[in-house]
């Protein structure tokens, strides 16, 4: 088996129903029976009309969200099992930073967490921050960032201890045409030196341009999963509005496929 | 425990810059200050005057923790999805609240500690206004105890408050919870103090003797770390009662944060 088949990120028969309002008697289906996996090194990337399921299942992988049934397994550790996320660096829609605290400060826990003696400490934060160009605005409290610098900044937590997998939950969003393709770059980077990455997304450009495979989720499923070669190879697809990408998604979505 | 450890530390870090905490401060100080003043006024009792304000205002300084910080820390991480950066990590979720309660502590004790060493400086202060007959009952070891008594009392709350944040999906619901328990518990003792005495002519329903004793065995029962009328009054406090009384807050204590890892354990963080 070659390096690229062996399975990072492994989804099997996922089920989650949110329940809500009075005695939680209400429930609304967030994933439906949904299977996938992410093989290591490659760039899978989901998109989805809002409410599709596509923060539910990076939830649960990440252990925030316990999924009613179905595995989820991170390098064949299940998910619930801490060692799993000793590898993951990971990235919310909405930057999940402490507003009093600066960047420094943040990088400072997870080096410490992951007990890294004080000079590699140093030298792993002065490179991250190097990369998401925030040399700076390193001392400043969060809530001094912009929207953009903060997504960046959110971003060098992320990729502090160098993990195997990121996992990120629309990295794009709030950044300007520069941070985009500052993420860009480091998404590419990072994955040239054979790291993994699942990430999902509204900006469908966004998800051509980086990714290897793409899935549609639609109504707690993965509908269709191919990657931007198939995708470019679909006569069927042709349109002059739209590119491959957008009518795949909009015939997914709208069930006309 | 490193996780433990680091997930305090920053809880810790994080709440020190609050603006609110000054707030406290600059009430609490201005109250001390001005009980000087205000036990002027007085003839008599200058002493328990300055101490009732001193300890008044400690306990406004301390309350604040348990309102507002507590509350704050763990829902308004899961508002605003801080806490996200701290469980993406390998961090046990039973780290997370034993984490922020240890963080709580810390922040409680630095409280305390600032505000008990301005009592002391206000005590000292008053021993060059008043004269000395006026403090001769003073006795500084009795006002560390109580103020150390107190700082029980708020880890109390803090658990309790972490509970709270822990069990409802509002913070203002939680601050609501936390206050009718610090309410509840400050007056629970003398409730059933009074009901157990037997009133000529009055008799309690059997419903009203069971709800004031489960209020008892549910609810931390406040009375048992206040010990203001000792300080006051120069009064020691049996070595006994503070070994019971920590040992109850500690056990109190263990309970509900035991109780918190199991909510949270269960509960969905979306």
């Amino acid at each position: 088996m070659g390096a690229s088949q062996v399975t990072a990120i492994s989804c099997e028969r996922v089920t989650k129903t949110y329940r809500h309002g009075f005695l939680q008697k209400k429930t609304k289906p967030a994933l439906n029976d949904l299977s996938f996996s992410v093989n290591s090194g490659e760039v899978l990337g989901i998109i989805g009309p809002n409410g599709a399921g596509k923060s539910t299942i990076i939830k649960s992988i990440m252990g925030f969200i316990k999924p009613d049934q179905g595995n989820i397994t991170i390098n064949g550790i299940h998910s619930s099992n801490l060692e799993s996320h000793a590898h993951i660096g990971y990235l919310s829609e909405t930057p999940c930073l402490y507003k009093t605290l600066s960047l420094k400060d943040h990088l400072q826990f997870a080096a410490r967490l992951a007990k890294l003696s004080k000079k590699e400490t140093n030298k792993k934060i002065e490179e991250v921050i190097a990369k998401v160009d925030l040399p700076e605005a390193a001392h400043l409290p969060i809530g001094r960032y912009s929207k953009g610098m903060t997504q960046r900044a959110a971003l060098a937590y992320a990729l502090l201890l160098n993990p195997q997998i990121l996992i990120l939950d629309e990295p794009m969003s709030g950044l300007d045409p520069l941070g985009r393709s500052l993420v860009v770059d480091i998404i590419h980077e990072y994955n040239k030196r054979g790291n993994t990455i699942l990430f999902c997304s509204h900006i469908l450009s966004d998800v051509e341009r980086i990714c290897t495979r793409i899935g549609i989720m639609h109504e707690g499923r993965l509908a269709t999963i191919t990657s931007p070669t198939e995708l470019n190879n679909m006569p069927e697809l042709k349109n002059d509005k739209t590119t491959h990408l957008e009518t795949l998604f909009l015939k997914t979505v709208k069930g006309t496929l | 425990m490193n996780t433990i450890i680091q997930v305090a530390a920053l809880c810790y870090k994080e709440s020190l810059r609050h603006k609110i905490l000054y707030g406290v401060f600059t009430l609490s100080f201005t109250l001390m200050f001005f009980s000087l003043f205000i036990s002027g006024l007085f003839m008599r009792d200058i002493l328990k005057i300055i101490l009732d304000i001193c300890l008044s205002a400690i306990t406004i300084g301390g309350l604040l923790v348990p309102f507002f910080m507590a509350i704050n820390v763990v829902a308004a991480d899961i508002n605003q999805k801080t806490i996200y950066s701290i469980l993406s990590r390998p961090v046990p979720r039973y780290s997370f609240i034993i984490g922020k309660f240890l963080g709580l502590t810390y922040l409680s004790f630095t409280i305390m500690g600032i505000l008990t060493g301005m009592t002391l400086l206000t005590l000292w202060v008053a021993s060059f206004l008043f004269q000395s007959h006026f403090l001769q009952t003073l006795s500084i070891p009795t006002v560390v105890m109580a103020i150390v008594m107190k700082t029980v009392a708020i880890m109390v709350l803090n658990s309790v408050a972490l509970l709270w944040s822990i069990v409802t999906t509002s913070s203002f619901l939680a601050t609501l919870l936390t206050v009718s328990t610090f309410l509840i518990g400050q007056t629970i003792e003398d409730v059933v103090r009074f009901i157990s005495i037997e009133h000529v002519g009055v008799t309690f329903s059997p419903i009203i003797n069971i709800t004031t004793k489960v209020c008892l065995y549910l609810f931390p029962n406040l009375s048992a770390f206040n010990f203001n009328q000792h300080a006051a009054y120069g009064l020691p406090i049996p070595w006994l009662e503070i070994l019971f009384s920590s040992l109850y807050g500690f056990t109190y204590i263990s309970s509900i944060l035991l109780l918190t890892v199991f909510f949270f354990n269960k509960r969905d963080l979306t």
